[in-house]
């Protein structure tokens, strides 16, 4: 138990009951989200959007060949994202592996832009947990603000939810007031029903945030994965009070599909859930393409990615 | 020596049964006749309680089994053969018109005792709806059918006013006039076969003096006349009819599939095709 | 953080050319009446006059007849292939010109531009796709080679879906290879007389589509008409009744799309968040206009509280509004008698000792309007549980047992159709058997296909629109 599962009074077999509760129907959820899709949206609304978008962008870079040039690069891009417009203020967090946070923490300084970091050996996770333990320290030691790790998908996929569970819960205990962020890896997990069970496990462990998947992956995330995961969370407040948020990550790459997402979150959650406390976008390219837009709505022409200094 | 007649009764919910009325006509036949019963509109009402009954117990039995119930009459008639023919002479056949009439009632009997196990295969199909969904149309048997049966003295007729109803799964409500020496007679095979109690009723008595109430009575689902009426009578019936939406078929069509369909409703079930 | 509102996005009218007054289309081309009795027909949700059209009297009804009399000569010695070219080329046509159908229909009829655009007009087309295929392979339907046309069918539909009921009616109809004289609803002709140009346009033989408007007065001269071989009618079980009465004797078919009272049955192990859903479209989609809406939401005790509190919940983010924004759910109730009727029947709710939600929402000055309504703590006696509202107005029942849910969804003198939600097979199939009802619609509510089959059980009417047997409402058995 950590300090979060124990002020939230809530215990495994609470959760189990809910997890095995889960029951989606695909083709209606389906449809659901496509309907939320045909929301149009103008003008004021439109701006007004897109500047949410910015400001819940976590600039991601995980790379192998990741310096610090890069993060340096990555960094000037989430404090001022556009120069030639300085209305637009910065995102929310860059996000890069525990060896570049010290760095990272470094260049973003006082700017207000959070350092994340994703550790317990993303993207596989295939470890032993005492490394898991110890990759997800020495991030928070570094100065991480901020940690994303993923889920056991070995352990949930042969059924052993215990595990997948304690885990969480022995990671959020080394974060203690650091912000969790737990990736499910929607792409791996495949169903609705295992999405739905896998957010509730990592809610009931104690994680601030659920998050969609590594992007490392093909399948990353889709409107219908945030939707199962919007639904947990709102089960998961009902039972216990707790506001959890949400991140989108993989293969969201334009500013009408983030659109989109806010749409759906609106709907589903309400506006209380529109603001980077609750919900973020991992992102690289989609912010440019946020940026191309605002500038065009300003300018009434289509921008061009040179416009726009690189991350 | 003095003949003693046989009492034909009314046959209503697998028993023997006079009219509440007590009231009788005479069957003048060609060579005898008759005292048969004069069904009452209260007559009517308890065929049709019976007829409800009779419908929830038939339409459950599987196909299968109705196939086989259906089988078996037609036996049983083969081995009453002779008693049929008789009283179809009594009426006025000749003995070859009336031996024809017994074997193409048999040959309809084991027609339709075959269909009862297919014809859903037959009115019934998958429907290729746009989009994830899983879509049959199937049948339901209408439910409680009353059946007006020709003047005509015969056993085909007769069978060919009820059997495709029963076939499908209707409970039936057989109704004869002039013809309804045969008709009673033939309950007494149903009597003796698997039949329900309940899912086969026969009646005789004169139709213009329950008419009114058939045609007005909520629960029979579906009136199938089989004999020529007046004008004003078919009129009047279906002016009564249409205070409940009741069906009214006229003169139905006697064989091949288009003889069950006015006895069937079409259900279409969805279903997402999702994990 | 900015409170995020949705600004309006409102479909331009700019595309549809409405004219002054209309005249009835007959042999082929508009004709000007002989009744000179004209009515305003408005726009439900400004109140504002879109047009005039006329009520069409005996002479008129009459001219139609004779003129679909001509048009079964001709239609009949086309060769089935080319009568089913004829219904391919007006479902490409209708494809075509579907932004303009589809913004007409939202003005005309009140309904939101959303589904007026995603819903009705892809299956009008679609209906005049699948049943022209049909045109020349009747004899493969039923493998019956007796089936022939009626002849003239008088069709008379109503204002809910005008143009998707117009498809329902009339493709089946000259797929058969039967003429029509079509009466759209008073309030709801302009789709109508707009697809009267589409057969101009598409070379349809004249006559064999004949559209005249009018009211109930000119429904019954259709009806009554000696020469029309069958009737086909979508509308109240009360009218369905008397034309059923008025066709008594004469050799005229008949087949009839009336009321319906659905239960929409929602079981304890359901998946609750798409049984919202479901029940959410079953009972407001159209402004809950459909004879086939899910108006009686019967929930399993155990999850009664749960699901009514999710689905008051997402019942608050239906934007109620203009027809023509892209983001309205619900449109315009269709015309101030049926506005005063839902009224009725709900302040009767009320009285009755139903408790009522109505979703915050602000309603439009002009028009009529209805907020989205849910009735809780109703006793199956009420009014509210046993008539047909015909409004966005959900009335909830609840059950402890299969069984007994079974029991009280068919206690109902209608069986149009059903909603079944859980996640258990077994239990769908053996509810399903047991509905007394002819669509049955399973963890899903409100779809259809014109290859599926749609009509009733009971009072609900008899006969079937869509898919095989649909075809059978337009053919006899001829000896």
């Amino acid at each position: 138990m950590n300090n979060k599962t124990a002020a939230l009074g809530i215990k495994w077999e609470d959760i189990l009951e809910l997890v095995f509760d889960s029951r989606i129907d695909s083709v209606g959820l389906n449809e659901r989200v496509d309907s939320l899709a045909t929301r149009s949206i103008k003008k004021e609304s439109k701006l007004d959007a897109l500047n949410m978008i910015v400001s819940m962008c976590d600039l991601t870079t995980l790379e192998g060949e990741d310096t610090e040039g890069k993060i340096s690069q990555m960094v000037a891009k989430a404090i001022t994202p556009d120069p030639s417009n300085l209305d637009i203020k910065n995102v929310a967090a860059v996000c890069v592996y525990p060896s570049l946070v010290s760095i990272a923490k470094e260049k973003v300084g006082n700017s207000g832009v959070k350092v994340a970091a994703v550790s317990s050996y993303f993207p596989s996770g295939q470890v032993p947990m005492e490394s898991k333990l110890l990759d997800t320290k020495y991030a928070i030691d570094s100065g991480a603000d901020e940690i994303d790790i993923v889920i056991n998908r070995k352990a949930f996929l042969e059924g052993d939810y215990r595990k997948v569970y304690d885990e969480i819960v022995a990671l959020k205990e080394a974060c203690g007031d650091v912000h969790l962020k737990t990736i499910l890896e929607v792409g791996d997990l495949k169903t609705y029903e295992n999405i739905r069970k896998a957010s509730l496990i990592s809610l009931a462990a104690g994680s601030d945030f659920i998050k969609t998947s590594t992007g490392k992956l093909s399948v990353g995330s889709s409107r219908q994965a945030c939707y199962v995961m919007a639904k947990a969370v709102l089960d998961f407040k009902n039972l216990t009070g707790v506001s959890a948020g949400i991140k989108v990550a993989g293969g969201i790459r334009d500013s009408k599909d983030a659109i989109r997402y806010l749409v759906l979150i609106n709907e589903e959650m309400g506006d209380e859930w529109l603001t980077p406390d609750l919900f973020r976008f991992g992102a690289s390219s989609l912010l440019d393409d946020v940026l191309k837009q605002i500038k065009k709505l300003k300018t009434g022409a289509y921008q061009a990615s040179y416009y726009f200094p690189r991350g | 020596m003095i003949e003693i007649k046989k009492t034909y009764k009314n046959y209503v919910g697998g028993k023997y049964v006079r009219s509440e009325s007590g009231k009788t006509f005479t069957l003048n036949l060609k060579n005898d006749s008759f005292e048969v019963p004069l069904t009452s509109k209260k007559d009517i009402r308890d065929a049709v309680t019976s007829s409800k009954a009779g419908f929830e117990k038939w339409s459950e039995i599987s196909p299968y089994t109705k196939t086989q119930i259906l089988y078996r009459l037609s036996e049983m008639i083969e081995g009453n053969k002779d008693s049929y023919v008789d009283l179809l002479v009594l009426c006025g056949s000749t003995k070859n018109q009336a031996k024809k009439d017994v074997e193409t009632a048999i040959e309809n009997i084991v027609w339709y005792a075959g269909l009862a196990d297919k014809w859903e295969q037959v009115s019934g199909n998958l429907n290729p709806v746009n989009g994830e969904y899983f879509n049959i149309s199937h049948q339901n048997p209408i439910g409680v059918v009353f059946s007006l049966n020709s003047n005509n003295n015969s056993l085909s007729s007769l069978l060919n006013s009820i059997i495709q109803p029963l076939t499908v799964g209707c409970s039936v409500i057989s109704f004869s006039e002039e013809s309804s020496i045969i008709a009673l007679k033939f309950a007494e095979d149903i009597n003796n076969s698997d039949f329900p109690a309940g899912s086969l009723n026969i009646l005789s008595g004169q139709f213009e003096n329950v008419f009114e109430d058939v045609s007005k009575h909520v629960e029979i689902n579906l009136i199938s006349i089989c004999k020529e009426i007046p004008n004003e009578m078919l009129t009047k019936i279906q002016e009564n009819a249409s205070s409940s939406v009741k069906r009214i078929v006229n003169m139905p069509s006697i064989d091949g599939i288009s003889s069950i369909l006015p006895f069937l409703e079409t259900k279409t079930v969805w279903h997402p095709k999702g994990t | 953080m900015v409170n995020w509102e949705y600004s309006e996005s409102v479909e331009s009218q700019e595309i549809v050319n409405i004219k002054e007054k209309y005249q009835n289309f007959i042999n082929g081309k508009f004709q000007q009446p002989n009744s000179k009795k004209y009515i305003n027909t408005i726009s439900p949700s400004t109140e504002e006059v879109l047009s005039k059209i006329v009520i069409s009297n005996e002479k008129d009804v009459d001219n139609a007849v004779q003129s679909a009399q001509l048009g079964f000569e001709k239609w009949s010695n086309t060769s089935p292939h080319e009568r089913s070219k004829h219904l391919f080329k007006l479902a490409r046509l209708i494809q075509e010109r579907s932004r303009e159908f589809a913004v007409l229909e939202s003005m005309d009829g009140g309904k939101p531009i959303k589904e007026s655009r995603d819903f009705d007009l892809p299956q009008v087309a679609a209906n005049f796709f699948y049943f022209a295929g049909w045109a020349d392979k009747i004899d493969l339907s039923w493998g019956a080679k007796s089936l022939k046309p009626h002849g003239v069918v008088g069709q008379i539909i109503p204002w809910n879906f005008p143009l998707l009921m117009l498809a329902w009616k009339v493709a089946p109809a000259l797929a058969t290879g039967n003429t029509v004289v079509l009466k759209p609803a008073e309030t709801t002709s302009l789709t109508a007389l707009l697809f009267a140009e589409l057969c101009e346009q598409a070379g349809l033989p004249d006559g064999v589509v004949n559209i005249i408007t009018g009211d109930g007065t000119t429904g019954s001269l259709i009806v009554n008409h000696k020469d029309i071989n069958k009737i086909a009618f979508t509308g109240s079980t009360q009218v369905g009744k008397l034309i059923q009465k008025s066709l008594a004797g004469r050799d005229v078919g008949l087949t009839l799309e009336l009321g319906g009272k659905a239960a929409n049955i929602v079981y304890e192990d359901a998946a609750i968040d798409q049984a919202v859903e479901g029940v959410v479209n079953g009972i407001f989609f159209n402004q809950g206009h459909v004879c086939c809406a899910g108006s009686r939401l019967l929930l399993q005790e155990s999850i009664h509280d749960e699901f009514v509190a999710k689905l008051e919940k997402r019942m608050q983010t239906l934007r109620v509004g203009n027809p023509l924004d892209k983001n309205t759910d619900i449109g315009a109730i269709n015309s101030k008698e049926q506005l005063n009727k839902i009224e009725g029947l709900v302040n009767e709710g009320v009285s009755d000792g139903g408790k009522i939600f109505q979703t915050e929402c602000e309603l439009p000055g002009n028009g009529f309007w209805f907020k989205p309504t849910l009735f809780t703590d109703v006793q199956p006696s009420y009014s509210i549980a046993r008539e047909e509202i015909f409004g966005p107005v959900l009335t909830t029942l609840t059950f402890r047992t299969p069984q007994e849910a079974v029991e009280i969804a068919n206690n109902t003198e209608y069986g149009l159709s059903a909603g079944v939600w859980t996640e258990k097979g077994s239990k769908i199939l053996w509810t399903a058997d047991r509905l007394q009802a002819g669509v049955v619609w399973a963890n899903t509510f409100n779809k259809f296909d014109p290859s599926s089959p749609f009509g009733g059980y009971k009072e609900s009417g008899f006969g079937r629109e869509g898919g095989r047997q649909g075809l059978l409402s337009y053919l006899k058995a001829e000896s």
